[in-house]
This record gives C-alpha cells, sequence and structure tokens, in this order.
C-alpha cells in the first residue's frame, strides 16, 4: 500500500520539479543551442539576431572552392523567403504558401516528417498583397513553430512532425495574414501579424509554447491597456533625453477612431535580451495608405519597441518615420550588440530602415545615439536631428507638401526602401554590419484613378528607377544598378564599404568566423565576399532568384552554407505573378516594383529549391 | 465513286464539326468577377455587369464562363493575367468594371458615369438634411453627433476633412478578407443598427443600399469640387495588348448604349450625363 503513494508522491514531486523550471528551460536551451555554432535554431542565428556563425572551416582563403553538396526541391513556385533552421543535426525548411515543412536528415538526404497545414487557398491568398512568402520557422522545447498564412500559428514536435495544438492569431475575414517568423522566449512563443494594406491594426502576441494560450498583446496604436505602454514609466526620446510618454501617447496623435483602422503591423523579425528581458522589433506603416487624409504624427506606426518578455509592457518606444508619406515600414530587423559609440560601452540596438536610415539606440534606455544614411542617395530627408530625434524632412520630396495634384519626382528610396525584411548580418571581428540593399527612386503620380473592392478614387501611382547616384557619397553618376551590398560602421555611421548589384539583394546575409559574408541575389547567385574589403570569392549561380536568408551550420565536422533560392516577394512579384508583359513601361500592379525588374525574367524562373554548399572533400 | 464521294463527304462533315467545336472552345466569353459583390457581380449572376456580360455573349454567341476571384489588390493580377492551372491559356480575357483609363489592365471606352452619393438613413434626426453643405454648417454641438462612414483612401474622407468633419468619421477598411461579406453589405447592416446614421459611398454601391430599403434613405449625389473627384467613368477592361478584343468591346457598348443603360437604371444605380462624361475624359 504504501509503496505506490511514495512513487506517486515522488513521481508527483519529480513532476513538480520539472514543470517549474521548464519554464526556463525552453529560453536556456535554445540559448544553449544557438551558442553552438553546429545548430541554426533561430532566423538570427542567435537572439541577438546577429546572423554571426563563430565557425571557421570555410574562410576567405578557401572558400573560392566551395561547391554545392546536395540540393532539395520544395515542390513550390513562389517566393522563399527565410531559411534553413538546423537543430541536432536535423534540418527544419518551410514553404510558402501552403507553408509545408520539412524535416530533412542530414545523413541520408531523407525527408523525416513532412507536415502541410489545412489553408483555404481561396481564403487566404486573395488576403495576401504581396506573393504568399513566409519568412520561416522557430524552434524550442523540442518543437517546430510554424506561423500560418492563414494567421493560424501551430506548434508541431520536432521529432515526428506531429501537430501539438493550433491558435488562430488573426481574423482572416479583417484582412489579417502571416508571413513573419516566431521567436521562443522563455516559455512563450512570440509572433506579429500583417496585413497593413487592409487596414489591420498591428499587434505583437506571446503565446505559451506547451498550450498554445495568449499570454499578453501588444498593439501598435489605441489606448494603453491595448498597447501596453505604462504612461508613467515607458519612456521615449523627446527633446534629447528619454521622457515617460504620458496617457493615451497611442491614441493622441490621431484624429477621431483612425487609430482604429491604423496599421502599425508587425510582419518582421523579432530579437530578445535575455539579460534585459526585453523583446525588439519594429511597427510597419500606418493606415490609411493617403497621407493626406490622416494628419497627426500616427504614433506608434513606424517605431521600434522594447517591452518586457513577460507582461508585454512596453519600456520604450521610438518613432522613425512620424506621419509617413512613403510607406517606409518600419518592420525590417533589430540587431542587439555591445558597442562604444562616443567613447561609451552601450547595450545597442542597431536598425537599418526602409527610410534609408540606419539607427543606434541604447536598448536598455531607447536613448538615440546615431542616425545616419546607410545609402547616400536618400534625400527624403536631410538628416535625423538627434535631440529631438525626428528626420528632417526635404520639402521638395514630400508628397504632401507639394499637395496631390503635383507630380513628385525622384524620391530615394523608392517605396520599398533602401533595404527591405532582409536581415543584415554583423560580425565581432570587423564591428561591421552587412547591409542587403536596394538602389531605387520613385516617382509619385498623383491624380491616377484607382479602384479597390469596388470604389474609383483618386490615388497616387508609384513607379520606381535605379537611383543613379553612388551610394557612398551621393553624387550622381547614372547608373543603373538596383542593389547594393553594403558594410556600414553603427559606431560612428559610416559606410566601409558598398559593393553594386544589378538587382536588389533580397537575401539576408550571413557573417562567419573565417572572415567571409554570404549574401544571394535576385538573379540567383550566391555570393562570399571578404569581410574586411567587400571583395567577391566566390559565386554560384542557382536554380532561382534567392529572396531567402543563408544560413550556415556543422554537420559531422563539415562547415556548411545553405540557401533556399525561388523567386517571388515584392521584387520579384512580376516574375512570380505572371504580370511581366513588357508593353507599358509603368505599371501599378505589385505596388510599382514591375517596371524596375522586368529585365529580371531574362535571368531567372520560378521553383523552390534548398542548395547546400560545403568544401570539397 | 460513289464510295469515295461518301466519305470525303464524311470527312467533310466531320471537319466542319471539329471546326465548330474549336470554334466554340475558343471563343468562349471568358470573364473573371467577384463571387460576392453586390450590385456589380454575384455567383448568382444577379449583378449588372452579369447582366451585361450575359447580353455581350449572348450577341456574340458565345458560352459565358466565369472564373470567380474576389475584387481587392491583386485582382487583375490573380485573374485577366493569370494562366490556368493547366497552362491553356488565361483564366479569362475580360473584366466587367474598372475606372476608364487605369493602367492596371486596358479599359475600353466608358459604358457608365456615376459619382458618389451621401446617403442618409432617415428617422435619425438627420431628414433635413438636402445639401451636404448643410452638414458642415450646423452648430458645433449638433455637428459632433454626426456620425458617417469614413472609408480609407475614400474621397468621403477628403471631404470630411476639408470640411473639419475627421473626428465625426467613423473609420472602415475599403477592402476587407470576407468573403461572406462585402463592403455595401457591411454598410447596409451598420446603417440598419445604427451604428452609423451616413455615409458618402460610390453611386453603385449606394443604389444597392438603397435597394435593399427603398424608403429608408435620403440619398444626395456629391459633386466634384476643387482637389475633391467623386464622379468616375467605368469600363470593361482587357488584359494589355488585346486590341482585338477591346475594340470589338468597344463595339458592343456603342451597339448596346440603351440596352446598357436600362440594366444599370433598374439598379438604382445614380448615372450621370454623358457631357459630363465626355468633360471627364478630356
Amino acid at each position: 500500500m504504501k509503496k505506490p503513494v511514495k512513487n506517486w508522491l515522488l513521481a508527483s514531486t519529480v513532476a513538480t520539479l520539472l514543470a517549474a523550471p521548464t519554464v526556463s528551460t525552453a529560453n536556456s536551451d535554445l540559448e544553449k543551442l544557438t551558442q553552438d555554432p553546429a545548430n541554426w535554431a533561430s532566423w538570427g542565428g542567435d537572439y541577438a539576431g546577429t546572423r554571426y556563425s563563430k565557425l571557421s572551416q570555410i574562410n576567405t582563403q578557401n572558400v573560392k572552392t566551395l561547391q554545392p553538396a546536395w540540393s532539395f526541391s520544395t515542390g513550390v513556385l513562389r517566393g522563399h523567403e527565410g531559411g534553413p533552421l538546423v537543430v541536432n543535426g536535423v534540418l527544419y525548411i518551410h514553404t510558402p504558401f501552403p507553408n509545408t515543412v520539412y524535416a530533412i536528415d542530414q545523413n541520408t538526404k531523407a525527408v523525416l516528417w513532412e507536415f502541410t497545414p489545412t489553408m483555404d487557398a481561396d481564403v487566404t491568398i486573395p488576403v495576401m498583397c504581396c506573393d504568399t512568402v513566409n519568412r520561416g520557422l522557430a524552434y524550442g522545447d523540442g518543437k517546430i513553430f510554424l506561423q500560418q498564412s492563414d494567421t493560424v500559428l501551430t506548434a508541431l514536435d520536432a521529432k515526428t512532425g506531429k501537430r501539438v495544438w493550433s491558435v488562430q492569431n488573426g481574423d482572416p475575414k479583417l484582412g489579417m495574414t502571416n508571413t513573419n517568423a516566431p521567436i521562443v522566449v522563455k516559455d512563450k512563443v512570440i509572433t506579429g501579424i500583417s496585413g497593413g494594406e487592409f487596414g489591420v491594426r498591428g499587434f505583437l502576441a506571446a503565446y505559451n509554447i506547451r498550450t498554445g494560450q495568449l499570454d499578453w498583446k501588444g498593439y501598435s496604436m489605441g489606448p494603453d491597456k491595448d498597447t501596453l505602454i505604462n504612461p508613467t514609466k515607458t519612456t521615449a526620446w523627446k527633446d534629447g533625453k528619454t521622457q515617460v510618454v504620458g496617457t493615451d501617447s497611442g491614441t493622441s496623435t490621431w484624429k477621431g477612431d483612425q487609430w482604429k483602422i491604423g496599421g502599425g503591423t508587425t510582419w518582421g523579425w523579432y530579437s530578445y535580451d535575455p539579460k534585459l528581458n526585453l523583446v525588439y522589433y519594429g511597427s510597419g506603416n500606418p493606415s490609411t495608405w493617403n497621407p493626406v487624409q490622416r494628419p497627426g504624427d500616427n504614433k506608434w506606426s513606424m517605431s521600434l519597441w522594447a517591452r518586457d518578455a513577460d507582461t508585454g509592457e512596453v519600456k520604450w518606444v521610438y518613432q522613425m518615420t512620424p506621419h509617413d508619406e512613403w510607406d517606409y515600414d518600419g518592420i525590417n530587423e533589430t540587431v542587439l550588440v555591445d558597442q562604444e559609440v562616443k567613447g561609451k560601452l552601450h547595450k545597442t540596438i542597431v536598425h537599418f530602415d526602409r527610410n534609408g536610415f540606419g539607427y543606434t539606440l541604447d536598448r536598455e534606455t531607447g536613448e538615440l545615439l546615431v542616425a545616419e544614411k546607410f545609402d547616400k542617395s536618400v534625400n527624403w530627408a536631410s538628416h535625423v536631428d538627434l535631440k529631438t530625434g525626428r528626420p528632417e524632412v526635404v520639402p521638395e520630396f514630400s508628397t504632401e507638401a507639394h499637395g496631390e495634384d503635383v507630380n513628385t519626382v525622384g524620391t530615394c528610396p523608392a517605396a520599398l526602401g533602401s533595404k527591405n525584411q532582409q536581415p543584415v548580418s554583423y560580425s565581432p571581428q570587423t564591428g561591421l554590419f552587412y547591409i542587403s540593399g536596394n538602389h531605387l527612386c520613385m516617382e509619385y503620380e498623383p491624380f491616377e484613378v484607382t479602384y479597390t473592392a469596388g470604389q474609383p478614387y483618386v490615388g497616387a501611382t508609384l513607379s520606381m528607377m535605379p537611383a543613379g547616384a553612388d551610394a557612398i557619397t551621393g553624387k550622381k553618376d547614372g547608373t543603373t544598378n538596383l542593389g547594393q551590398f553594403t558594410a556600414y560602421d553603427a559606431k560612428t555611421g559610416k559606410i566601409a564599404w558598398s559593393n553594386k548589384e544589378q538587382f536588389s539583394v533580397w537575401s539576408g546575409s550571413v557573417a562567419t568566423a573565417g572572415g567571409v559574408v554570404f549574401y544571394g541575389t535576385l538573379e540567383g547567385y550566391l555570393k562570399a565576399v571578404d569581410a574586411k574589403t567587400g571583395k567577391e570569392l566566390y559565386k554560384f549561380k542557382t536554380p532561382s532568384g534567392i529572396i531567402g536568408n543563408v544560413n550556415t551550420w556543422e554537420f559531422q565536422g563539415k562547415q556548411y552554407v545553405g540557401v533556399l533560392s525561388g523567386i517571388g516577394g515584392w521584387a520579384g512579384i512580376g516574375i512570380a505573378a505572371g504580370l511581366d508583359d513588357g508593353s507599358s513601361s509603368t505599371n501599378s500592379e505589385g505596388l510599382g516594383a514591375v517596371g524596375a525588374y522586368r529585365s529580371l525574367s531574362s535571368y531567372t524562373k520560378l521553383g523552390g529549391t534548398l542548395t547546400v554548399f560545403a568544401l570539397p572533400n | 465513286m460513289k464510295i469515295f464521294s461518301t466519305s470525303t463527304k464524311h470527312l467533310a462533315l466531320l471537319s466542319l464539326v471539329l471546326v465548330i467545336s474549336n470554334a466554340n472552345a475558343q471563343d468562349k466569353f471568358k470573364v473573371c468577377a467577384d463571387p460576392l459583390h453586390p450590385p456589380y457581380s454575384t455567383k448568382d449572376l444577379t449583378g449588372y455587369e452579369n447582366k451585361i456580360a450575359e447580353l455581350f455573349a449572348q450577341q456574340l454567341g458565345q458560352e459565358l464562363e466565369y472564373t470567380w476571384f474576389p475584387e481587392r489588390m491583386g485582382f487583375i493580377r490573380n485573374t485577366l493575367k493569370a494562366e490556368t492551372d493547366n497552362n491553356k491559356g488565361f483564366k479569362c480575357d475580360v473584366v466587367m468594371g474598372l475606372p476608364t483609363g487605369s493602367d492596371i489592365a486596358d479599359t475600353t471606352k466608358a459604358y457608365l458615369h456615376s459619382t458618389y452619393v451621401l446617403l442618409i438613413a432617415k428617422g435619425r434626426g438627420w431628414d433635413d438634411i438636402s445639401d451636404p453643405s448643410q452638414l458642415y454648417n450646423l452648430p458645433l454641438p449638433k455637428q459632433e453627433q454626426i456620425k458617417i462612414a469614413m472609408f480609407d483612401r475614400g474621397p468621403g474622407t477628403d471631404w470630411l476633412q476639408k470640411h473639419g468633419l475627421l473626428e465625426q468619421g467613423i473609420p472602415y477598411q475599403s477592402m476587407t478578407g470576407d468573403g461572406e461579406n462585402n463592403t455595401a453589405m457591411h454598410i447596409e447592416k451598420d446603417l440598419r443598427s445604427g451604428a452609423i446614421d451616413m455615409v458618402i459611398l460610390w453611386g453603385p454601391m449606394a443604389g444597392y443600399i438603397q435597394s435593399q430599403n427603398p424608403n429608408n434613405y435620403i440619398s444626395i449625389p456629391m459633386q466634384s469640387a476643387e482637389g475633391i473627384k467623386f464622379d468616375f467613368s467605368i469600363s470593361m477592361a482587357v488584359r494589355q495588348g488585346d486590341n482585338k478584343r477591346k475594340q470589338q468591346l468597344n463595339e458592343l457598348i456603342t451597339q448596346n448604349k440603351d440596352k446598357i443603360h436600362d440594366i444599370i437604371g433598374s439598379y438604382g444605380i445614380i448615372m450621370l450625363p454623358e457631357e459630363s462624361q465626355k468633360q471627364q475624359n478630356q
């Protein structure tokens, strides 16, 4: 009689002991996993989002002998963003809609399991604005987390691919979709929302990793109870210091109830500082798209955020582009590194925005330290005033200052930004950030009649063209390249070097201890360059254009580099969606991207493939 | 000889049949439309665009074939410019309604010229409004009671802003992801429930709402003014470069002017005269 009871007690004690620490186990497990360079366990390689690998087997001397080791077709034709995860030897990849997940055995190259969620294409695809991309998976607590296009967040058993739980993160009927990669923090998996074109109000949400239960949800705008802004504690940068934001800062810069369809979606990447226990990310453009119709700063669209991981409470927030007139969506990744700025060591957050400025802030306090152009062709603002934190807008390139009936010509960057969602990498060896960039300007043509859901209105048409100016000096030079790959010092705001690319670089880079930086091009080349000088050391043409992120890992003592190719996304939508008929010089489908990218179809065609590279045996 | 002759005849007949069936297969009148977008189009073929398509197909002696897709951002990309799954041509050749001159596809000559309408629910204290200017001339306390729908990107929002009424606007998404309710249906529901009392809505949609409860609304056409354009011309559209089909549609629009007018008119949609249409095109 006694024995079973004792056993039961013992079992219960063990269970209790296990249950409590599990809260931090998933977190420390993931931290441990990311510290071992054999893995690539989160989108950014680590919580800080540095996309730096300590592996050095492939280096500046031998990278020229790199070879494709094996490849795998995903069977999907749309744009492939994000990249492979590698956890304890198993490789996990994902596809655009229908969001199939494959677990692959690196020994046999066989599929261990695959999972395709049940989604209604007729419901989901009409709501997705810019191709049906997905930016990848998260790992934690023995599970793979997939943020499906139809807003369902799904947890899969990493060993079997069996679904453990699913939760509805948004409502597609309101235009909500998802394209982001989640991250696992402590006992939570954190995700966001897409759909700014529909007027979706953005948020960041944290779900329990074991149950899928919602822990907290913080909106980009709205009353404090929605944004989780603490009016007496949350700070923002103002008049040269960090100051508390006060009550309802998320509604006070909007007219009436406009914040309810305010945009500020969160479709990018999220990073985490375990010591400060803060989650960092950027919010997107305000809605409506027509700036004239939404007077005010439209806080907190276009902003950088620091939220407490346990409660979601906002520590600090910083708005980069108040009252956006250019579609400079603020969702790009945030990289957390410690750097000495102006003689003082700071825990910094570094963010390269669509608006062309690279921002360095103290990530503990939100203090603005550096804000400089990482492509000098940028002209919409002359500079960012470090004291006010606001951009000094050049009236010549303000569509609103001109009034709606004036054609605004030569605004740089174009709406797709000096850099889009493709994440940067950082090398502690050089202290430099490596930026996959766009090099385009735009023309804003008003008085075009537009039509949405049966309602005609006078809208503006964007057309994009090469910047035609030097990225380092900003001087006009008549060049026609659409992309730049740039090394930038976030301590000083200086560009170290910049390579021209024929097309936008829409692929996230990886920097390695071998002194090499890898990135992909829209024509489909995997390229390796010297981290110090930018000198091209290697290139190989993969089966399709690359908009995925290059990742690296080790298996059985060998370093591998892997990337998903598969053209699509905004830059490639002309090809992906078959609308590249070449019959007119401008085309408003694809949000103005088609014209400038027309010639891309001569270089690459559709098709998703993972290509894995290694040095020869 | 006889046998030969018969088989020749037979062959001739056979090839004639083949030609006809080929012609039928090639010359379907292929239209892309929203399956739930009253009063424009519905899967039950009750919209005025459905009726006009039917008329044209009939006159061409072609079978009318639909591909359904919700009309939102990406509509043209996913329909008129999308190839079929079996790579046998495009999903459709014609879209029944786009603003004249839209560069997203090649538009025909205009077949409808309409304007935005201020639609007011009766019996809510606004029955004496007969001109939009009355709204912004009301005493402030009364002005502050206005509950008016405001659309993302619509000229109604510009008008509210110009006249200091933006705070009274209740913002709506111009596109939703809802496959069971379109914007007009949503507004109709909210007008009925009292969530809003009035709306500035595009003519055909306002016509649809009014048709649901003909005696419940006051309908006042909005006049285009400096900086705000309320009236627009609507055309059909073909793929860029499909000039032959565009020419054919232009001829059909001209020949059927009165019939088209009657169809649209039966939906209670406000139509502006040709004169202002000409002006607008200049």
